[in-house]
């Protein structure tokens, strides 16, 4: 079916920069215990630096070959904010939970005003130039070469943070600090630049998958709010912390939207949303969680 | 001694309010009625919040149930009395908190947060799913109502919002505010504090720990519809971004400004949010972004809010609850 | 002779792991009977069966002789049945008084009173002071339980559970944390109050042998999820093998 290939291709490439950001929201919360309400606005902070990016430096003459990796690297950049974010949130590390929340969402409101002081109230995107990439024009299907790149970035991701979490030392002394945080502060682990360490690596995810999904969509403001409803979806039924659980909860969140995009437009947001309040009531650890009440 | 001060500061308090249309231009009266509902709303919050010790990221919705309430019941049914309208959609609040909240408190902390944001966008969706219901994206129109069964057609809508209307919010807040104090110095009450205080041990000493969550679930609901009604009213309209996730933190950082710890931080913290939005709007259109600024220097540096450094500064006490 | 609360042949596994095997324990009115047992025999778990919160793999755990497995802490607690903690539990926020009067509310069937006042209640006040002052905690009623010394704090978890008017309280490891010098003054007050407040029966739960040897009527020894010895205090304490077992080489 031409429509079934379209969505399912659709699907994935919104899976993978779901993945991205939620690989960074599961890091951060698997280590610090941080659930951070402005994950959307570093995520549209990723796409507005993109687009201000990719225009500086196309201006400049750099090839639209690198327009992808360009993106790559503005998002890296701009996850720098992480460091002194993340000295803001340590005064309430100890506090209860609430405060916690509060306090990033105090960030989503600064955010909100920072996107419009510096790049207006209007939403801002890259024109077509990432279709130099090509496209692919299959019978049942067809879909820009620079989405697939994006999925082949997005697993690249996946392996490469399975590997690093597995088999590097960092990558265990990571994981052992999630499980115990006095035990590893006990064991000489300097948690706290750690946590810095893993704050920025969580936000770098965000940004850079706002970045990368510039071309397709246009950075806007409502994108910051919107952004964190989906967000929360994927870790929620993937599971607090868990890695797969990310992958899993991207992939059938990005299939659900593009199947309902399609569909029933109007139902896209109730889908995800049963499907979150299903897995809370059936399994609230989710579907790669540690048990959590 | 413990008695007076709460008394002192309610009654200085409503006079004040009292006296605000005699001495203040129509404008800023006009501006306190999305106070009234919010403070009303706010009473409900705190008491699952401050007195339950449950966060809900989704409240917003019940402030929706009001407004759309309100819409439909004077709206489509013509329903022309006011008292007839809050107490209908403060039983449909109730109602239908009953089964969300029978899931949702299960749960505490993060979980609990969660369970109640995706309800709200849940409903939030509804709302634009049933578009020829609820007209989607413009909303549903609230017509004016009859307060005490009285049509007031000889006053503008203005003269009425600033005259009788203040008046009759006025009184609501306070009826609002003397029911939610009995509940909260109850034998229910105390049950609901320690709850909140030490869940494991409040069972040991015969606490309905489960139940009584949802009952202080389904209280705060139809407080949050009341609330909704007096805001649909005054804006007459019922609009979808009134139920959206950001509205929900917006409370929430209304009760953290006023303090959540104290009976009267949620109104203190209303009021001073009202006012503080009001006048920063007029100021830049940066506002947000001193309101966030505003709500990270309260979470870090002044926790208990407004109510706890007014404490702070009457007399040396933590500032816990009454 | 009537039995109030029983165990038989009560067998608790976790997978592979028996923590507790054909526990068959009685406790009778009018009798303090003391549990004690090296950490890992299974008294947490014996505990946690006993006060409604596991259900046993196998037998049964009776109390005035309905079976009470599995039916949670409030339910155990309108029946008769209340215990207090080993880590020091109390409401952070409230005040001794309020600790206590949250039981009294519960046995007075008050709790779902939304309107009344609590300050003006007579009654809950009347008990709330009697309770106080069995437990010596009457100048300490308007003071928030945070503040209290860690003596004070466990007189006032035992208080409030004793304010149930339960018919037995399970009190575990109620002087762990406490001073050496507080241990005795503790477990005289809870012996008395208990008494006074018309509890019929305690389960003690302790390591401290000393208080044992001083205050039980008789001695149930666990060990290795197994009852090794069920015998008043002067046969087990004339048995040194058996001391041995149950404490190690522990001096003191």
């Amino acid at each position: 079916m031409v429509a079934f290939a379209n969505i399912l291709v659709g699907g994935v490439f919104h899976a993978a920069v779901l993945f991205l950001v939620a690989a960074g929201l599961q890091l951060v919360f698997g280590v610090q215990k941080i659930v951070n309400l402005a994950c959307g606005s570093f995520y549209a902070l990723g796409a507005y630096f993109g687009v201000s990016f990719i225009g500086y430096v196309s201006a400049a003459g750099l090839s639209p070959w690198l327009m992808m990796p360009g993106l790559v690297v503005a998002g890296v950049l701009v996850g720098f904010v992480g460091p002194p974010i993340e000295r803001l949130l340590r005064s309430v590390y100890t506090r209860d939970e609430s405060f916690q929340l509060l306090l990033t969402f105090a960030l989503v409101l600064m955010f909100q005003d920072v996107f419009r002081f510096v790049w207006g109230p209007n939403p801002r995107s890259l024109d077509s130039a990432y279709l130099i990439y090509g496209v692919i024009n299959a019978r049942e299907f067809s879909v820009p070469v620079y989405n697939l790149l994006v999925i082949a970035v997005a697993i690249a991701t996946a392996a490469g943070f399975g590997a690093f979490l597995q088999r590097t030392n960092y990558g265990r002394i990571l994981r052992a600090t999630a499980e115990n945080r006095g035990m590893a502060e006990a064991l000489g682990v300097d948690v706290r630049r750690l946590y810095a360490v893993v704050f920025t690596l969580g936000t770098a995810l965000g940004t850079t998958a706002g970045a990368l999904v510039v071309p397709t969509a246009a950075a806007s403001l409502d994108m910051a709010i919107d952004f964190v409803i989906e967000a929360f979806a994927v870790v929620v039924i993937g599971g607090l912390g868990s890695m797969r659980g990310a992958l899993a909860g991207a992939l059938i969140v990005g299939l659900i939207r593009a199947y309902a995009i399609v569909l029933y437009p109007e139902a896209e947001v109730l889908a995800i949303y049963i499907i979150v309040i299903a897995v809370l009531l059936l399994r609230p650890a989710g579907l790669f969680g540690r048990q959590a009440t | 001694m413990t008695r007076s001060p709460p008394a002192l500061v309610a009654l200085t308090g409503a006079i004040c309010l009292a006296m605000l249309p005699l001495l203040a231009p129509s404008y800023y009266v006009s501006l306190m009625i999305p106070f009234f509902g919010y403070a009303i709303a706010l009473l409900g919050f705190n008491l699952l919040f401050g007195y339950t010790g449950l966060l809900s990221f989704g409240h917003a919705m019940f402030l929706g149930f009001g407004a759309y309430g309100a819409a439909v019941l004077a709206g489509t049914f013509g329903i022309k009395s006011f008292e007839i309208v809050l107490l209908a959609v403060m039983l449909s609040a109730a109602f239908a908190a009953f089964p969300i909240g029978l899931v949702c408190v299960r749960y505490v902390g993060i979980f609990f947060g969660m369970l109640t944001l995706a309800f709200g966008m849940l409903f939030y969706s509804f709302l634009f799913k049933f578009y020829h219901l609820t007209g989607g994206d413009s909303g549903m129109r609230v017509p004016r109502m009859n307060v005490l069964g009285l049509e007031m057609a000889q006053y503008n809508k203005i003269e009425f919002l600033a005259g009788p209307f203040y008046y009759y919010c006025l009184a609501l807040l306070i009826i609002a505010a003397v029911v939610m104090w009995r509940i909260v110095h109850s034998p229910f009450g105390l049950h609901l504090k320690a709850a909140r205080d030490n869940p494991r041990k409040a069972e040991y000493l015969g606490v309905h720990v489960h139940r009584f969550r949802l009952a202080a679930f389904v209280i705060s609901a139809a407080y949050g519809a009341a609330g909704g009604a007096i805001l649909g009213f005054r804006i007459g309209l019922a609009d979808p971004e009134l139920v959206y996730w950001t509205q929900s933190g917006q409370l929430v950082f209304m009760a953290v400004l006023g303090g959540f710890s104290n009976f009267f931080g949620p109104i203190i913290g209303a009021f001073a949010f009202t006012l503080l939005q009001d006048q920063l709007q007029s100021l830049t259109q940066y506002w947000r972004f001193i309101l966030g600024a505003v709500l990270a220097a309260v979470v870090i540096g002044f926790p208990d809010g407004l109510a706890g450094f007014a404490n702070g500064l009457g007399r040396r006490n933590p500032g816990k609850m009454p | 002779m009537t039995v109030l609360l029983e165990t038989k042949g009560v067998s608790k596994c976790y997978g592979a792991l028996r923590a507790l095997e054909d526990v068959s324990i009685v406790v009778r009115p009018e009798e303090v009977v003391s549990v004690v047992g090296p950490n890992g025999a299974g008294k947490t778990t014996l505990v946690n069966l006993l006060t409604g919160l596991l259900t046993p793999t196998s037998g049964e755990v009776l109390f005035m002789g309905d079976n009470i497995a599995g039916i949670g802490p409030v339910r155990l607690a309108e029946r008769g049945l209340v215990r207090s903690f080993q880590l020091i539990q109390i409401f952070p926020q409230l005040t001794v008084a309020e600790t206590i009067a949250a039981a009294v509310v519960s046995r007075q069937k008050k709790r779902w009173r939304l309107f009344a006042s609590l300050r003006s209640d007579q009654a809950i006040a009347q008990r709330v002071a009697e309770v106080a002052e069995i437990f010596g905690l009457t100048d300490r009623l308007a003071i928030p339980a945070a503040t209290l010394s860690q003596g004070e704090k466990k007189l006032l978890d035992v208080a409030s559970a004793f304010a149930l008017d339960p018919r037995i309280i399970l009190l575990d490891e109620p002087t762990s944390g406490v001073s050496t010098a507080e241990k005795h003054g503790i477990m005289r007050t809870l012996i008395a109050a208990g008494k006074r407040a018309g509890v019929q029966s305690i389960l003690l739960v302790e390591h401290d042998m000393d208080l044992v040897a001083a205050y039980s009527q008789r001695i149930v020894a666990l060990l290795e999820g197994r009852v090794r010895a069920d015998l008043p205090p002067d046969q087990f304490f004339s048995d040194p093998q058996l001391i041995e077992s149950v404490i190690g080489k522990r001096t003191g």
